[in-house]
């Protein structure tokens, strides 16, 4: 374990050697990049192994944390560079290494036609990769913190990556190019807040080590309402990242890069990155219940809205994306309950099933999303169109991709005993159980699990839209120029993932529910360990009443979705009036939501910086110039002589002198400070 | 007793020794008398190299002296420290650079000698403000810095805004110096010394006297002009827009800096010795008002700029607010992370203006559309300026990065209620990113007119080079650094 710190560094080092000699090998550096991303994956299977197995450190639920290097120590304060392992870190370093090498393996046939980019392509994404699995093994939230910004600078030139020349001409290039301001700008603003949670953090641990914040001696030392300010200031970059309500809106434009790009960030990285700093943060988040309601109602509306906004949407890949949104808010909500079901109970508490559930789903999204957004790349790759109206009729021609996509679909819509069955049906029922346990503010819990079996019953249908859409009926333009099913290098892939798809569900049975759990032990936080686990969650699934209710929506969801757009029994105009129904176009503009940031953006930061300009033009010259003017009259002609400004620039000074001794003054007289 | 020719050897050592203290100065000022003579012979090239030397070797010296953790003082007018090691080493690296960049200007070659001689004088004017122990060595330094500015701004004969820009640059200049004459005066009437030590603790008493009140204010104001604090700003964007842009480097990395001690020597020894005693409340808010504005102002009057060095302008005068934190707090911790970012703000600061410098002697403009598409003309000097912006900007893990995190910690660390301000100042940043960002995009993104290489002289190649590595390590592994600026700023407050 101690030369886990290499996981990272292999696609980071593959970053520097494509970046400068990429087109001097085969493939413009894929098989680098490729090559360092199977070393990332291997090197995570014997740290996970080690820690498991043979540390011994797993059956104690602790952390593997060896003494940093110190990077920088100042007075009391020290920032350290090291690495913590514990299960979680296990967990997401296998499932993201191990989608990346998916993904990687199936760039080399998406990416072939692209040329002399293919060099910034690769290279791109081995950054990426490595500031993911860096951001993985963090050992203090600054390390995080300087991974996270990375993955962000990194989606912006990914996204933009089709910034200019796109293939679908410049209309195109000029929406990849704001698409990919847009995901940066946005994101930048919930990283401003997770700045200010580190500094607040730093401010009232005097340390952003795990070790440090994770300890239950420290926090008893801090005051709560700092921890809570932190938190919910880290939540704020969860935001941002994790694509949230109200910053859900990046996501979708984000499309606009390759669609390898969106399966990395979607399945693998990125967003993911937003889930794993809730589940890492546990311990501070389950000080404060408001904490953890605030998080799971933000999740609970951000999975119902984004669902909707799914249901009639034309683009292949935007359907994709609004299902990651919705999908996320679901895990964001079951970590949430978890932790606010921990946060009341005062005392220990065995094994939160809100975490399991947020944490397990998030593992299996990965593998199904990833399946996911790889077909939608097959298909696009083939048809040369994201435009659902376009295809239709593909399954004939693309038999793997139909079939692999179909068993991501019934994954997803949680199809029993696929893998989204098992961890969706425990996201509900962490939800339910404030309400069960009948917690104070159970009401609301209530009502977020209402949003999410809504959001089942939209999931499963506009999924099976989609497929239907694609590859039944009659093919349309783009689907009849189709040339057949894509390379092998993209549809061994598709076929690997598919499996996981449809068994990764499974791991609960033997034994995952011992890795992914949080408890609180003696006021010890412990993730993961033997004789803590949850329930027998498998069986618990099949137990519980309100599985068969979410089971029954997402047959029907797909029951529906397959009358309107296989058997065409439906008429789907009928509901959207032909498209002019209010809502259709209130769904289509996304609930308005991109004019309300440009209203907000352009009002506030372009007025406000114009209208200091004008303040500094016109007010403040314009008023140095009438005292200006009133002191000297009449000096036309010395005025021509001169520029004019100068004397302004005097008079400020002046007036700027006088303005210091008023407010000096008033300090003095008044301040007491 | 040593002798040679029946000469006694041993007084050179004792002149040696007395003047040590100020012998990287006394190089400069030999070189600053020789330089010229050789302006007037017929290869003129020779100029910039010996110039170079001369720079070289007192900068050479001066990290030895630092490196040696030499004290000592000369005529109890300017004493040595760490700290005054610390400020000179920053001085000598900017004229280093900038005599650097010079050595291919062809626009200085016809008075080259004095265009180098002018800059070592306004080094040698800096570098006694950094040791000065009494106000008037402080005011003659200053002196000897600005008017020596004053003509080099000129330097461009022929080209109306370089005048235009030197005239406004002394006219300013010469109110500001009459505003803290007064106040120098005022203090000195109620002091009757003119020892900065005497003048601290008259100003740690905090006896608010409207006389008090108005002598504080004047120094303020004088003073704050080299800093280009708002409201005593507007000549900073009118002055590095039509100096030479080698000279505008100098002003932006190295004469604001001089500003800075300036305060630092009169106010914030003060509020340290009146810490005891609760520090001086009113004038600490009165820096923390002005840095807050300071920076606000320069980062959102830098968004509409169109010209390059208008916004460089402009951020240096938010830079400058953020500085201005460490007069607000004043602790020792702050003072080096303070120290920290005008070193680090020399590389990239400085390292954006050489790159402007770079492009301009290839005819290229100043507007920041005139940097379309230079990621294909210019590769490198377009990463370096990227590498500038985004250090600026502050993000990680560059050096701006590094020493913003440690200046603002300084204040969120420190007693009182410090924490709105670096909210502010972190509002400030994000905020600032939008304008770097737009030179990025503009080299990167957007699409030039040519894609025709453009070749940058050696001289710059190498200038940029230095500052692009600085900016990097300094993010990367701050800790010698670090050290120095600790020793700085403890040395510093060893004066109180």
């Amino acid at each position: 374990m101690e030369y886990a710190w290499l996981i990272p560094v292999a696609p980071l080092l593959a970053f520097v050697i494509v970046g400068f000699f990429g087109n001097k090998t085969k493939e413009g550096g894929g098989a680098i990049a490729l090559g360092s991303v199977l070393i990332a994956f291997v090197l995570s299977i014997l740290v996970s192994y080690e820690y498991f197995v043979t540390s011994g450190l797993f059956d104690s639920g602790e952390a593997y944390a060896p003494a940093p290097f110190q990077w920088l120590v100042f007075g009391d304060y020290a920032l350290n560079f090291g690495i913590y392992i514990d299960s979680l870190t296990c967990v997401m370093l296998l499932f993201s290494s191990f989608i990346s090498l998916m993904i990687f393996l199936y760039s080399i046939g998406y990416m072939k036609g692209e040329g002399a980019r293919k060099r910034r392509y690769y290279a791109e994404i081995a950054l990426f990769l490595g500031a993911m699995l860096g951001l993985i093994l963090s050992s203090n939230y600054l390390e995080m913190f300087i991974f996270w910004e990375l993955m962000g600078v990194c989606s912006y030139l990914l996204i933009g990556f089709w910034s200019y020349k796109h293939p679908e001409g410049d209309a195109a290039s000029e929406a990849a190019a704001s698409a990919a301001k847009k995901a940066f700008l946005v994101t930048r603003l919930g990283d401003v807040c997770m700045m200010a949670g580190l500094f607040v953090l730093l401010f009232a641990f005097k340390s952003l080590d795990f070790t440090t914040l994770f300890d239950p001696a420290e926090i008893a030392n801090v005051d709560s309402g700092m921890i809570i300010l932190g938190s919910l200031l880290l939540f704020g970059g969860v935001i941002g990242k994790s694509a949230q309500f109200p910053l859900q809106d990046w996501l979708p434009d984000a499309m606009a890069g390759p669609t390898t790009v969106s399966a990395l960030i979607h399945a693998a990285t990125m967003v993911k990155a937003g889930v794993y700093l809730v589940a890492r943060s546990y311990p501070l988040f389950i000080q404060s219940a408001d904490v953890m309601l605030v998080v799971a109602v933000i999740g609970g509306v951000t999975a119902f809205i984004a669902a909707t906004m799914a249901l009639n949407n034309m683009s292949l890949k935007r359907v994709l994306a609004y299902s990651t949104v919705s999908q996320l808010g679901l895990m964001i909500m079951a970590l949430g309950a978890g932790g606010y079901v921990i946060a009341m109970t005062a005392g220990d508490y065995h094994a939160s099933l809100g975490y399991t559930a947020g944490v397990f789903h998030m593992m299996n999204h990965a593998f199904f999303k990833a399946l996911l957004f790889m077909c939608a790349g097959s298909v696009i790759h083939a048809v040369a169109s994201e435009d659902l109206r376009q295809m239709g009729g593909l399954s004939r021609k693309m038999r793997i991709t139909s079939a692999t996509m179909f068993i991501g679909a019934l994954s997803i819509a949680g199809f029993p005993f696929f893998s989204g069955f098992w961890s969706k049906d425990l996201v509900f029922e962490s939800v339910m159980n404030p309400y069960a346990s009948g917690l104070p503010a159970g009401d609301i819990f209530l009502f977020l699990f209402a949003l999410a079996l809504i959001t089942a019953f939209m999931t499963a249908f506009y999924m099976f839209r989609m497929w239907y859409m694609t590859f039944k009926g009659k093919p349309k333009e783009a689907a009849e120029h189709c040339h057949g099913e894509s390379p092998k290098t993209m549809t061994v892939p598709l076929i690997i993932l598919s499996l996981f798809a449809v068994g990764s569900g499974f791991l609960l049975f033997v034994g995952l529910n011992d890795i992914i759990t949080f408890s609180v032990i003696g006021g010890e936080f412990m993730v993961g360990g033997n004789g803590k686990t949850a329930e027998y969650l498998f069986w618990h699934v099949l137990e519980n009443k309100w599985t068969y209710v979410s089971l029954a929506l997402s047959l029907s969801g797909i029951f529906l979705a397959y009358l309107m757009y296989s058997r065409r029994i439906i008429n789907p105009a009928r509901f959207n009036m032909g498209g002019r129904s209010g809502l259709y176009r209130f769904l289509t503009a996304r609930y308005y939501f991109p004019q309300l940031y440009d209203q907000i953006s352009l009002k506030l930061g372009y007025g406000v910086a114009k209208g200091v300009d004008y303040v500094d033009k016109n007010l403040i010259d314009g008023t140095v110039d009438g005292i200006s003017n009133a002191i000297s009259g009449s000096s036309d002609t010395m005025r021509k002589m001169q520029t004019g400004n100068v004397r302004n620039y005097a008079a400020i000074v002046i007036i700027g002198t006088m303005v210091l001794v008023a407010v000096l003054f008033i300090l003095v007289r008044f301040g007491g400070v | 007793m040593m002798d040679l020719f029946g000469l006694d050897l041993t007084i050179i050592n004792d002149v040696v020794k007395e003047l040590m203290p100020i012998m990287p100065q006394v190089i400069l000022i030999i070189a600053a008398i020789i330089v010229p003579v050789f302006g007037y012979g017929k290869r003129k090239g020779i100029t910039a190299w010996l110039s170079l030397a001369a720079v070289t070797s007192a900068l050479a010296l001066t990290i030895f002296l630092i490196y040696d953790s030499y004290s000592g003082s000369f005529l109890n007018l300017f004493e040595f420290n760490e700290f005054t090691g610390f400020m000179m080493l920053i001085f000598m690296l900017v004229l280093f650079l900038v005599v650097l960049i010079s050595l291919t200007e062809s626009e200085n070659r016809k008075h080259s000698g004095e265009y180098f001689s002018l800059l070592f004088v306004a080094t040698i004017g800096m570098t006694f403000v950094a040791g000065a122990t009494d106000l008037i060595t402080l005011f003659v330094g200053i002196e000897l810095a600005s008017i020596s500015s004053y003509a080099l701004v000129a330097f461009r004969k022929n080209d109306p805004r370089s005048a235009e820009a030197a005239v406004k640059f002394l006219i300013i200049g010469g109110v500001s110096t009459a505003i803290s004459l007064y106040g120098m005066s005022l203090l000195y009437g109620m002091t009757g010394t003119t020892e900065l030590a005497a003048v601290a603790d008259y100003l740690a008493a905090g006896d608010f006297t409207w006389v008090y009140i108005v002598a504080v204010i004047m120094l303020i104001a004088g003073f704050g002009f080299k800093l280009a604090l708002v409201p005593f700003h507007a000549w900073a964007p009118d002055v590095y827009e039509g100096a030479p842009t080698p000279v505008a480097t100098f002003l932006a990395a190295g004469s604001n800096k001089m500003g800075f001690i300036i305060f630092f020597k009169i106010f914030l020894i003060a509020f340290v010795a009146a810490q005891t005693v609760g520090g001086v409340p009113e004038l600490q808010w009165l820096f923390a008002i002005l840095a807050g504005v300071t920076m606000t102002v320069g980062n959102i009057i830098a968004i509409t700029q169109t010209s390059i060095k208008r916004m460089l302008a402009y951020s240096s005068i938010a830079q400058a607010g953020y500085v201005l934190i460490v007069l607000a707090v004043a602790t020792e911790y702050i003072l080096a992370g303070g120290l920290f970012h005008m070193m680090t703000h020399v590389f990239m600061k400085g390292g954006a203006f050489i790159v402007v410098a770079a492009l301009c002697a290839r005819g290229i403009g100043e507007y920041i559309s005139d940097y379309k598409g230079l990621a294909k003309r210019a590769p490198l000097v377009a990463a370096a300026m990227g590498l500038f912006m985004f250090s600026l900007a502050g993000i990680p893990p560059l050096a701006g990065f590094a020493s913003k995190f440690i200046l603002f910690s300084g204040a969120v660390t420190a007693e009182g209620t410090w924490i709105w301000l670096v909210a502010l100042a972190v509002i400030n940043s994000a905020l600032s990113l939008y304008y770097y960002a737009r030179v990025v995009k503009a080299m990167f993104v957007d699409k030039g007119a040519t894609t025709e290489k453009i070749r940058v002289p050696h001289s710059f190649k190498f200038a940029i080079a230095i500052c692009a590595v600085a900016t990097v390590a300094m993010g990367l592994y701050l800790g010698p650094i670090m050290e120095i600026c600790e020793a700085a700023a403890a040395a510093f407050f060893a004066m109180v």
